[in-house]
C-alpha cells in the first residue's frame, strides 16, 4: 500500500490519531498531494487558525469550500467544519416546511442539547464528509478528524445517533414524567417531579418544557434523520473509505492506538495504514549508523557541542525505533511515510507541497507543481 | 505560592498537565503542606502519584499527600441520591437515557458538583485543623475547564437565591481570591497549545483576574549553542554531515521554542514559568521526581 494508491483509489481519507501529531497539517498536505496527481479533491479541516488559512493561500477559510490556489489543473478546495452550520442546514434540508424549521431553530436548548444528543457534533462532522462526497465536483475527500479523544467518536456518531432515533427516549422525552416505567405510584411520581423541578430552579429555565417542545419539533424530521444517518454510516464502512493513523514516535501514543484499533475493531473498521511524524532518518542516527566523527577543522569548543548534540539525537533515534515497532504493531497496518522533524510548520501552498513530497514516493507530473523554479 | 489554597491546572491535552500537577503536590507535600491531589476524571495524575485503582474517597498515599478522582457522572449520582430517598428509584432515574439528556441539557450541573466538592474539602477539619494545606487539582484539558471555572458566573445569573446561590458566592470568591486561588495553564513553546493558552488566559483572565497565574511552559529545550556558534555553523552550509544535520536540528527546536515562548508573552503580557525539558521522561516517576525539584525552586519551595 503506498499513499499514491490510497489517493486515486479511494473517496474519503480519515486522517485519525491523537491531539498534537500534526493530524491537520498532514491532511492538507495530503490533500495537496492528491490534487497535484489530478484527484480533485477537497480537505475538511477542523482548525480555524490563521496559520491554516495561510498554509493554504486563503483570504477566508470557512463552512463553505474554498478554492486552494494550486497550479495548472489541480483542484482543490478546503473547508472548516462548523458544527452548528451543518446542523442548521441539515435541519432545513429535512424538514418539511419554513414553520416547523423556525420552531427547531428557535428552541433555545436547541444548541445546548445538540451536544447531548449523542455526539451530534461528531455526526456533524461526518455529515459534512457525506455532503462533500456526495457532490460530484471532487474525486477524494480528506478528513481531519476532530480532536476527540478517540476517533471513535467521530466514527461512532451516526450509529449512536440512530441508536437514539431507534431508542425510547424521544417519545419519553416529550413526557418525561414517564422516565420510571415501573413506578406508577403517586409517591414515586412526586418524588420524580420535584427532582425535575428542582433541576430546573437549579438552571433557571424551564427545562422539562422546553425540552418538550424541543422533540416535539425534531421528531417531525427524524425519519428522514435515520434514511439519512444510515446512508453515511454505510460511506463509512465501505471500501471507499479508508482511516489513515497519524502519529509521533512517541511512546505514549502506543496505548492510545492500542485503545483506537480496539474499538474500532469492536465496530469493523480497521486502520488503512499509518504516516509516522517527527521521525528522525535511521540512516544517520539510528543505531546502526556509524559515527563519522566531528568534521575536520571544528573549533574544539564548537566540537564539544557538536558532539553531545549528535549524541542526544542517536539516544532520541534508538528510542523513536524502539517505539515504532509496538506502535505499528498494534496499528495492525503498514507504515505509509515517514516524515522527518520539520524546522518549523509550513506556513505556505509551496511549505505543504514539500511537506507532500515526504508523503508519497513519486513526485507528481512536474506541470502540476506551483514551486517550479522556486 | 506556599499562602494559595487551591491551585487548578490546566491546559492543552499532552502538554505534560498531569506531571506539574503531580509534581506541585510531592513539592508542597514535601515541603510540609497537607496536600490533597484532585484528578477530575480517571487521568494521568493518581498514575503519576502511583494511586493503583482511582477512588471517590481521598487515599492517602504518605503522610502528607492523599489524592481522590471526582468522576462529574459519580457526583451527579450523589445528587440523585441524596434527594431520592428510594435506592430503586434513584437508580433507575440515573439509568434512563431520558434524564441523561435532561441533566446533559442543563447547563453547569456537573460543573457546579464538582466545584462543590472541591469546597468541601478545602473546608474539611480534622481534631480542630484544617485536613489539607493545600489542593491541587489536575482540571480538564483547556476546552473543559473554561466551564469548571466559569460556572459560578454562569451559573449565579441563573440561580440568584437560596443554598445554591450562597454557595456559588462563595466559590466565586474564592477562585477571584488571588490570595485564596491560583490557576495554572500549562503549555509546551509549540505552536497550538500555545495558541490555546493565549486563548484560554484571554477567557479566564476576565472571571478570576489576579488568581490567574502566569503560564506555565514545560518542556523547554535548554540552548547549547550560542550566537556565534550558530553563526559560525550557518557558514557551513547545508552539509548533510550528520553532526551539522544534528545541530541544525536542534538549533531549529530551540529557536522555534523561543519564538513560541515569545508569542505568549506578547499575547498575555505575563512572564510565562519555565521548565526544563526532561526528554521522554516526563510521564515516568523519575520524570516526576525531576519536574518536582524543578517546580519547588520556581515556587519557592525549601527543597
Amino acid at each position: 500500500v503506498t499513499l499514491e494508491r490510497l489517493v486515486t483509489r479511494r473517496r474519503v481519507l480519515l486522517c485519525v490519531g491523537s491531539g498534537g501529531v500534526g493530524k491537520t497539517t498532514t491532511a492538507a498536505a495530503l490533500a495537496v498531494g492528491a490534487a497535484l496527481r489530478g484527484r480533485r479533491t477537497a480537505v475538511l479541516t477542523v482548525d480555524p487558525s490563521l496559520r491554516l488559512k495561510d498554509a493554504l493561500g486563503l483570504d477566508h477559510l470557512d463552512g463553505r469550500p474554498r478554492r486552494v490556489p494550486l497550479a495548472g489543473a489541480a483542484l482543490l478546495d478546503a473547508q472548516l467544519l462548523d458544527v452548528k452550520r451543518t446542523f442548521d442546514e441539515l435541519v432545513r434540508s429535512l424538514a418539511g416546511d419554513r414553520d416547523q424549521i423556525q420552531r427547531i431553530l428557535g428552541n433555545r436548548l436547541y444548541q445546548n442539547l445538540s451536544g447531548a444528543l449523542a455526539g451530534s457534533a461528531e455526526y456533524m462532522a461526518v455529515e459534512s464528509v457525506f455532503r462533500l462526497v456526495e457532490d460530484d465536483a471532487y474525486d477524494l475527500v480528506v478528513v481531519d478528524t476532530p480532536p476527540a479523544r478517540h476517533a471513535v467518536d467521530f466514527l461512532d456518531a451516526p450509529r449512536r445517533l440512530l441508536a437514539f432515533l431507534d431508542s425510547r427516549a424521544l417519545a419519553v422525552l416529550k413526557d418525561p414524567t414517564s422516565i420510571l416505567p415501573g413506578a406508577t405510584s403517586r409517591l414515586a411520581q412526586l418524588i420524580l417531579s420535584s427532582v425535575l423541578g428542582g433541576l430546573e430552579r437549579f438552571t433557571g429555565i424551564g427545562l422539562v418544557r422546553e425540552v418538550s417542545e424541543f422533540v416535539a419539533a425534531i421528531e417531525g424530521v427524524t425519519g428522514a434523520l435515520r434514511a439519512r444517518v444510515a446512508q453515511v454510516a454505510g460511506l463509512l464502512a465501505s471500501d471507499a473509505t479508508e482511516l489513515v493513523l497519524v502519529t509521533t514516535p512517541d511512546p505514549r501514543l502506543t496505548a492510545d492506538t492500542r485503545d483506537l484499533v480496539e474499538s474500532l475493531g469492536a465496530r469493523g473498521l480497521r486502520i488503512g495504514g499509518v504516516i509516522v511524524n517527527r521521525a528522525l532518518p535511521q540512516s544517520l542516527f539510528g543505531p546502526e549508523a556509524c559515527d563519522p566523527g566531528v568534521p575536520a577543522g571544528t573549533p574544539p569548543a564548537l566540537a564539544v557541542k557538536l558532539r553531545h548534540a549528535y549524541a542526544d539525537l542517536r539516544h532520541e533515534a534508538a528510542r523513536q525505533q524502539a517505539t515504532l515497532a509496538p506502535l505499528l504493531a498494534a496499528a495492525g497496518a503498514p507504515q505509509l511515510a515517514q516524515v522527518p522533524p520539520l524546522a518549523s510548520t509550513p506556513v505556505t501552498v509551496a511549505g505543504l507541497e514539500e511537506l507532500a513530497g515526504h508523503l508519497f514516493e513519486e513526485p507528481p507530473p512536474p506541470d502540476a507543481r506551483t514551486t517550479r523554479g522556486v | 505560592l506556599t499562602t494559595q489554597r487551591l491551585v487548578v491546572v490546566t491546559g492543552k491535552g499532552g502538554v505534560g498537565k498531569s506531571s506539574v500537577a503531580a509534581a506541585l503536590a510531592r513539592a508542597a507535600s514535601a515541603a510540609g503542606q497537607r496536600v490533597l491531589a484532585v484528578e477530575i476524571g480517571r487521568g494521568g495524575l493518581g498514575r503519576l502519584l502511583g494511586v493503583e485503582e482511582p477512588s471517590a474517597e481521598p487515599v492517602t498515599l504518605t503522610r502528607r499527600l492523599s489524592c481522590v478522582t471526582v468522576e462529574p457522572e459519580a457526583a451527579l449520582a450523589d445528587m440523585v441520591h441524596a434527594m431520592l430517598p428510594l435506592g430503586v428509584l434513584a437508580r433507575r432515574l440515573l439509568q434512563s437515557t431520558t434524564f441523561q439528556i435532561v441533566a446533559a441539557a442543563a447547563p453547569g450541573l456537573p460543573e457546579y458538583l464538582v466545584l462543590h466538592r472541591l469546597a468541601a474539602w478545602l473546608d474539611a477539619k480534622r481534631l480542630g485543623r484544617r485536613q489539607y494545606d493545600l489542593v491541587v487539582v489536575d482540571a480538564p484539558a483547556s476546552g473543559h475547564s473554561l466551564p469548571l471555572l466559569t460556572a459560578p458566573r454562569t451559573l449565579g445569573a441563573l440561580a440568584r437565591l437560596g443554598p445554591i446561590a450562597d454557595f456559588l458566592t462563595r466559590i466565586e470568591r474564592v477562585l477571584g481570591d488571588p490570595a485564596a486561588t491560583a490557576v495554572w495553564i500549562v503549555t509546551t513553546p509549540e505552536e497550538l497549545p500555545v495558541r490555546e493558552t493565549i486563548e484560554l488566559h484571554r477567557a479566564l483572565q476576565n472571571e478570576l483576574g489576579e488568581s490567574l497565574a502566569p503560564p506555565i511552559v514545560n518542556d523547554v529545550p535548554r540552548r547549547r549553542f550560542s550566537t556565534s556558534d550558530e553563526t559560525a555553523l550557518a557558514a557551513a552550509g547545508a552539509a548533510a554531515h550528520p553532526y551539522l544535520v544534528a545541530a541544525r536540528l536542534e538549533i531549529a527546536r530551540e529557536h522555534e521554542a523561543r519564538a513560541q515562548i515569545r508569542n505568549l508573552y506578547r499575547a498575555v503580557r505575563r512572564t510565562p514559568v519555565r521548565l526544563p525539558s526532561l526528554g521522554a521522561g516526563g510521564e515516568t516517576e523519575a520524570g516526576v521526581a525531576r519536574l518536582t525539584r524543578a517546580i519547588a525552586s520556581e515556587v519557592g519551595f525549601p527543597s
